[in-house]
């Protein structure tokens, strides 16, 4: 694997929604699990995730609440709002259209 | 909770909180560091190594806290009002800059808005109508030659047949009446009207009513619309007026309506009446031209489109009545471009001129601007370094730049409130049918615009060019011992181009007021100081009295004459000027009937000495003399310019001519003399032909007076009326005046215009004054530093000042001749406006360049004479 895959926009959006669905997740937390799950394919650029985390925030997509972290500090977790879910739902839908086009495009001989 | 007051909180959280929302935002980033930095450790680096390789990977902290407060989109707001705070704070330690600029910017904005919304009002919309735009006036054609007035009964043809009206109607000046019913007869100005006139020009009387179009038709029913002057002055404004009964000419008329204040249409008439087809001659004969048409076009119809369509009429009407309209058409002109067409060199050039003076301001603006923008590019460099995007430099400056046109701009406009009060308080407002300063909005918008744009342009330029520079250098060079070359040479262009322009400028407009100048210098062809004038008539109008009405008016005269200090007493039917129209054909005699060689002249009837009296110059011949009255043969005096239309180079005296009256028509006259042009029916045309006839041999009860008195006419005028009073109490004697300030009341406006106008370029003058110091100053104390470090190490003052001046004074000198080579193509643009002037005037170039040279040595004088003082060890400390 070389280098990591720049994320889009709307990508690192889908990503986002999509891994604070589950529980409320802060930052750096955020971009742990994106690694993780994509098997350390997509690395989340730090100086993206932040932006767009406010961007979103500002959106009212989703919302960040103060909390404790596992080491016991201070830290900013981010929640979907059900306005934020729909979204996400939305934007899926999308993806998958989407990649599925390019998977047509891609195997066809 | 819904979306819209959730995101709508987080703004407000993000607008007042905002030291919160940085403290989680730092708090959040330092959170990720410190993870970071953790995970690094825990895969064995030292704590050292993990820190730094933490910060690596995060790349540049701030630059990415910035984008997450972008991302909050309200940065917007708080970087407006961070970057206002700032604008107010860095402009209050520049005052004299800031000064500089906003008046320069607001008296050029006041003064450009002033100007050309008072032209406008007094010039373009001269036309009291609604929807002006699509009025026509019907001008008859003889031969394809357009010469104005249109025969009655034609006219009423053109009104049947025309398909393209919404009405067509026709007006024609009925003259003085005189109006009797109260204590004392007085005298007004009446016109005859077609019913629909004002229903066509869409002015409804604002008491009483319109004209009904029965009325027309029933021959001219005895009603009559007034004027508001004449409600409020006669009338005393009562409501009672509408209704009542006055004589005019001793036919009783009732008022039904009182016009608009302020209403007139191409001339000041106290009464309306309507037109009567069926007795006058005037009306019925087609030979007889008499009438203005105007007409309205229909919506969505061009005036080409009526023009074919009145084309086919005037055929028609040639073919029925070939006697009277052989070879007659009838042209539509656009009524606003009939009514300017003579004015529109005096509209034009003041526009230009503040136009100019606009200009000037701007550039000034500018100069000071980028002088001042030239300064701040070593700061863009330093904030672009620090992590300010390139469109968040530009913003700031913008708010800057905003910060000090805006107020400019309000300011402006309140100058423009008080320069026009100051304009109509010299201009007679009613003349000018303005009753109240309006500023015209479209003029506003221009000159805010354009000022403001120059503004906002000039203004971000330093952080385009702060952005784009090398950052290092720029740093490194934060307090210049030496300037760069660039910059200086940056400078210097400056300098040099200010100068240019303001050379061109100048001159553009020194060539504009000096023909403004000449223009208002008419030369009418008489002389009217010392004269005083009235009206003198005489009651009753029987014909057969013609006798003893000659007798009572020469006795008059000669009564007038003996009084001392008067130097001759004379009658004229019509004054110059004041009493416009009156024009009849006139050809050398014995030419074939309806020959085209019928030219148009004005007429009038003088009693001897009235050219001595007016100071008319007679060429060739004899004047008019007190034996030339009834029974001895008939004579007339011409004026130059009919004199060649008619005889060529040919001598005239002697000669005789044929004159198309309208009761008797041809009859002959014999030249005795010639005399000089006079401007007749307007001062603005030159030499109007005019035939001069013998007034007791012509008769008429009604004579205007005209006295030349050795001293002060006014100190005359209360033993003149008595005399006349003591002869015969039924004699009216009304408008006692002295020519001169009556010539003033027609020549005042164009005149008073002309006067502020002189007054706007001295603030033109003042502007670029300014500007020009402002620039050349800045260049010079760019140098204190240097000229402290030359003083430093021993140089003279008087060395160092010979150095600065000397410099500076190349520069303006290579300005000058650039500014003058720029003229010579620039003058081409405004020659169509110049007025009896060369565009190259020896005197206003000569005059732009000394002025600029004047306020060019003393902007390079001051600054550098004041930074010898500088205490040399001051500077040095200041490193």
């Amino acid at each position: 694997m070389g280098k990591p895959t720049d994320l889009v926009q709307g990508t690192l959006d889908l990503l986002i929604l999509k891994t604070i669905a589950l529980e409320p997740l802060h930052g750096w937390g955020i971009a742990q699990r994106i690694r993780m799950v994509s098997k350390e394919v997509l690395q989340v650029n730090q100086g993206a995730l932040y932006p767009a985390l406010h961007r979103l925030e500002q959106q009212a997509w989703i919302t960040a609440k103060w909390g404790t972290s596992d080491n016991n500090r201070r830290a900013k977790y981010y929640s979907v709002t059900p306005a934020g879910r729909k979204y996400l739902n939305q934007e899926r839908v999308n993806w998958d259209r989407l990649s599925t086009a390019i998977d047509l495009v891609l195997e066809t001989p | 909770m819904p979306r819209w007051t959730y995101k709508l909180a987080l703004r407000f959280r993000s607008l007042f909180r905002s030291s919160k929302v940085e403290k989680e935002l730092h708090e959040e980033i330092r959170f990720h560091l410190e993870n970071q930095i953790e995970e690094h450790i825990a895969q064995g680096m030292s704590p050292q190594e993990a820190r730094y390789e933490a910060l690596r990977e995060l790349g540049g902290v701030e630059q990415h806290k910035e984008e997450c407060r972008d991302m909050r989109r309200l940065n917007f707001i708080e970087d407006l009002l961070q970057d206002l705070g700032y604008s107010i704070r860095k402009l209050r330690r520049e005052t004299g800059f800031a000064m500089t600029v906003a008046l320069t910017l607001s008296i050029g904005i006041g003064a450009t808005t002033a100007v050309l919304s008072t032209i406008n009002m007094a010039l373009v919309r001269r036309i009291q109508a609604a929807e002006p735009d699509r009025l026509i006036i019907g001008l008859r054609t003889r031969n394809g030659t357009a010469l104005g007035l249109v025969a009655g009964f034609d006219y009423l043809d053109y009104r049947q047949l025309s398909r393209w009206f919404d009405g067509l109607a026709a007006f024609t000046p009925a003259g003085q009446q005189t109006v009797t019913g109260g204590s004392e007869p007085w005298v007004a100005e009446a016109f005859r009207v077609t019913s629909d006139l004002f229903r066509v020009l869409r002015v409804n009387p604002v008491a009483g009513r319109q004209f009904y179009s029965e009325e027309e038709a029933r021959g001219g029913a005895r009603v009559v619309l007034i004027s508001w002057a004449l409600w409020q002055n006669r009338f005393a404004g009562s409501s009672t007026t509408i209704g009542s009964t006055v004589n005019l000419d001793g036919l009783p008329h009732t008022i039904v309506g009182v016009m608009p204040r302020g209403f007139r249409f191409f001339y000041d008439a106290d009464f309306w009446m309507l037109v009567d087809w069926t007795r006058s001659p005037y009306a019925t004969n087609r030979n007889y031209h008499n009438y203005h048409v105007i007409g309205r076009l229909k919506s969505g119809v061009s005036i080409q489109q009526a023009q074919q369509d009145v084309d086919v009429i005037s055929r028609g009407l040639e073919q029925q009545y070939p006697a009277s309209n052989k070879g007659n058409g009838l042209r539509l002109v656009d009524l606003q471009e009939y009514m300017v067409r003579d004015v529109r060199t005096g509209l034009l050039l003041p526009s230009a001129v503040t136009m100019c003076l606009l200009l000037i301001a701007c550039a000034n603006v500018a100069g000071l601007l980028l002088a001042r923008g030239q300064r701040r590019v070593s700061e863009m460099a330093l904030r672009s370094a620090l992590g300010a995007s390139r469109p968040r430099l530009v913003r700031q400056l913008l708010t800057e730049s905003a910060t000090l046109t805006l107020p400019a701009g309000l300011l402006g406009v309140g100058f423009a409130y008080v320069f026009q009060g100051l304009l109509l308080r010299l201009l007679p407002m009613d003349r000018l049918g303005i009753h109240q300063p309006v500023i015209d909005s479209a003029v506003l918008l221009f000159a805010l615009l354009v000022s403001m744009v120059t503004g906002l342009v000039v203004g971000i330029a330093p952080a385009i060019r702060g952005a784009a520079v090398a950052l290092s250098p720029r740093l490194a060079t934060g307090k210049q011992v030496v300037e760069g070359t660039g910059s200086s040479r940056l400078r210097s262009a400056l300098v040099v181009t200010q100068v240019a322009i303001s050379v061109v400028l100048l001159i553009g407009s020194g060539l504009l007021v000096r023909s403004l100048a000449l223009l208002s210098r008419v030369n009418l062809g008489l002389d009217p100081g010392n004269v005083l004038t009235a009206r003198i008539q005489i009651p009753g109008q029987d014909r057969s009295k013609r006798e003893q009405v000659n007798r009572f008016f020469t006795s008059v005269l000669e009564e007038i004459e003996s009084l001392p200090g008067v130097e001759s007493a004379s009658l004229v039917n019509k004054l110059p000027i004041v009493d416009p129209g009156e024009d009849w054909e006139i050809r050398r005699a014995g030419r074939p009937h309806g020959s085209e060689d019928d030219y148009p002249a004005f007429a009038r009837w003088v009693s001897a000495r009235y050219f001595w009296t007016m100071r008319i110059p007679l060429i060739k011949g004899r004047d008019i003399s007190k034996t030339d009255i009834v029974g001895t043969p008939r004579v007339m005096v011409i004026s130059r310019s009919l004199a060649r239309t008619l005889f060529g180079d040919r001598d005239p005296v002697g000669e005789m001519v044929e004159v198309h009256l309208i009761d008797s028509p041809y009859v002959r006259y014999e030249v005795i003399g010639v005399v000089g042009d006079v401007r007749l029916n307007d001062f603005r045309r030159e030499g109007d032909p005019a035939m001069y006839l013998a007034a007791a041999q012509r008769g008429g009860n009604e004579m205007r007076l005209a006295v030349r008195t050795t001293g002060d006419p006014s100190s005359l005028a209360e033993l003149i009326r008595q005399r006349v009073r003591q002869r015969d109490r039924n004699v009216l004697l009304a408008d006692m005046a002295i020519m001169d300030s009556v010539l003033d009341d027609a020549l005042g406006p164009f005149r008073a215009v002309i006067r502020y106008l002189g007054l706007f370029s001295g603030i033109g003058l003042l502007l670029t004054a300014v500007g020009l110091y402002g620039a050349l100053a800045y260049h010079v104390s760019q140098r204190e530093h240097e000229v402290g470090v030359r003083l430093a190490i021993g140089a003279t003052p008087a060395s160092v000042l010979q150095l600065v001046l000397r410099r500076g004074l190349l520069l303006v000198g290579i300005g000058l001749l650039l500014g003058v080579a720029g003229a010579r193509p620039g003058t081409t643009l405004i020659q169509q406006l110049l007025y009896n002037i060369e565009p190259l005037d020896l005197s206003t170039y000569v005059g732009a360049m000394l002025f600029i040279g004047v306020v060019a040595t003393a902007a390079c004088l001051l600054p550098a004479w004041r930074a010898t003082r500088v205490n040399p060890i001051e500077v040095l400390r200041s490193e």
